[in-house]
C-alpha cells in the first residue's frame, strides 16, 4: 500500500474490492466493523492494544496534577510504544527504549520532582485512593515484566509478521543496527557522544547553587566589580535573585494584562 | 499483518498530545515531559518508515534521537533546578522577568 493511498480519504463503499456497497449505514457499519473483526490478526489486536495503551497513558500524563504521578504514567506509555515497536521489527530499539526512556530519564525525572519538594496535595493525605494507585502501579509492572519477556522472546524466535517490504532475518537485531550505527554512522554517533558531554558540563554548571558559585568566585579571586557582573555581590544579592516584588506588581506601562490568566488553571 | 497507517496514527497522536501538554499545562517539569511524548512520536514514525522500507537508516536515526532527547532533559532538569532555587516555583507563568 502507497502512502498516497494511506492518507487519501477513503471513497465510500470501496474498503473492500469486490463487493457491492451496503444500503443503510447501519449495516454498513455492521458489515465493516465484522470485516475489520474477521481480516485482523493477533499482531495486529496486540498493535492496537498497545497503541491505545500508549495514548491513553500519554493523555493521563499531560492531565495529571502531580508530576510524580505523571512520570510513572509516562513511563507506562514509554513501555506500550516499546511494544508496538516490536511489532514493527525492531527489537533493539525497544530494548533501547525500555533502558533510556523507562529506565534512566524516568530515575532522572522522579528524582528531581523528589528534590523540587513541589506541590504533591492529593498524594499522601486520602487513603481512599491508595488502593486504586497500588493497583496502578501494579498493572503497569505486569506490563512491564510481560513487554521485557516479550522482548526476549522475539529476540530469540522472530516470530512477529510486520508490513512493509521483505527484510531480512536480522533486521532490527542488535547487530544488524550496530553494523549501520558504526559503520555509515559512526560521524553522527561521534556527535552525538560529544553532544552528551557537553550536556553533562553544561546540566553540572548550570545547576549550581549560589553558594557553590560564591566559592567558586572566592577560589579564582573574583572580586570587586567582576563579582558585582556575576551577580554574586552581597549587597545586591537579594535585587538580582528575588526580584519577586518586581515581578508581581509590574510597571502600569509595561503591564500587557495577564496573557495566561484563565484556561490552565492545572499548574501543579 | 498492521496496516501501515496505524503506527502513523499512533505518532501523530502521541505528538499532538505532547503538543497539547506544553501548551496546556503550566508546570515546566510536566512540559519537559510532553516534549519527550513529541520526541517519541517522532520515533514512532521514524521506526515505521524504516519497517516500510526495509532500511535501518531509520532505527539508527531514532537512536540519535533517543540521544539527544536525553541530553535536552539533562540541561531541561538542571535549568529547571536552577530556576526553582531563585523562585521556589515550577509554574512557567510567575517566569516574567525578562518582560517586566
Amino acid at each position: 500500500m502507497s502512502l498516497l493511498q494511506a492518507f487519501a480519504p477513503a471513497p465510500a463503499g470501496s474498503g473492500w474490492p469486490g463487493e457491492e456497497p451496503p444500503p443503510g449505514a447501519l449495516s454498513q457499519l455492521v458489515t465493516g466493523v465484522w470485516e475489520f473483526l474477521s481480516h485482523t490478526t493477533g499482531a495486529e489486536y496486540l498493535f492496537f492494544f498497545f497503541a491505545l495503551l500508549a495514548v491513553v497513558c500519554a493523555l493521563v500524563t499531560i492531565a495529571h496534577r502531580n508530576p510524580v504521578v505523571s512520570a510513572v504514567w509516562l513511563v507506562g506509555s514509554f513501555v506500550c510504544v516499546a511494544a508496538c515497536y516490536i511489532l514493527m521489527s525492531a527489537t533493539f530499539l525497544a530494548a533501547l527504549q525500555v533502558l533510556v526512556y523507562a529506565g534512566a530519564m524516568m530515575v532522572l525525572f522522579v528524582f528531581v520532582v523528589m528534590v523540587l519538594d513541589v506541590d504533591e496535595r492529593g498524594a499522601a493525605n486520602q487513603p481512599k485512593h491508595r488502593r486504586s494507585r497500588g493497583r496502578g502501579y501494579l498493572l503497569f509492572a505486569s506490563v512491564l515484566v510481560f513487554v521485557l519477556g516479550w522482548i526476549l522472546l522475539g529476540t530469540v524466535t522472530r516470530q512477529f509478521r510486520t508490513p512493509g517490504r521483505a527484510i531480512e532475518a536480522d533486521f532490527g537485531t542488535a547487530e544488524a543496527v550496530g553494523r549501520e550505527l558504526f559503520g555509515s554512522a559512526l560521524f553522527a554517533f561521534e556527535a552525538v557522544s560529544l553532544l552528551l558531554l557537553a550536556a553533562v558540563i553544561g546540566a553540572v554548571v548550570v545547576a549550581r547553587s549560589r553558594r557553590e558559585r560564591i566559592k567558586e568566585a572566592a577560589a579564582v579571586g573574583l572580586e570587586g566589580e567582576s563579582l558585582q557582573a556575576a551577580g554574586l555581590a552581597e549587597e545586591e544579592g537579594d535585587s538580582r535573585d528575588l526580584s519577586d516584588a518586581q515581578v508581581r506588581q509590574p510597571h502600569p506601562a509595561m503591564d500587557f494584562g495577564q496573557p495566561s490568566a484563565g484556561g490552565h488553571g492545572g499548574g501543579h | 499483518m498492521i496496516s501501515i497507517t496505524a503506527p502513523l496514527y499512533l505518532a501523530f497522536a502521541l505528538f499532538i498530545i505532547g503538543v497539547i501538554g506544553v501548551l496546556v499545562r503550566r508546570n515546566v517539569l510536566i512540559m519537559l515531559m510532553s516534549i519527550e511524548l513529541m520526541l517519541n512520536g517522532a520515533n514512532v514514525a521514524l521506526i515505521t518508515f524504516s519497517r516500510l522500507w526495509g532500511d535501518l537508516d531509520g532505527q539508527v536515526f531514532s537512536m540519535f534521537v533517543i540521544g539527544v532527547a536525553a541530553a535536552e532533559a539533562a540541561v531541561g532538569l538542571a535549568i529547571v533546578v536552577s530556576i526553582f532555587r531563585s523562585r521556589a516555583s515550577v509554574d512557567v507563568d510567575q517566569l516574567t522577568a525578562l518582560r517586566d
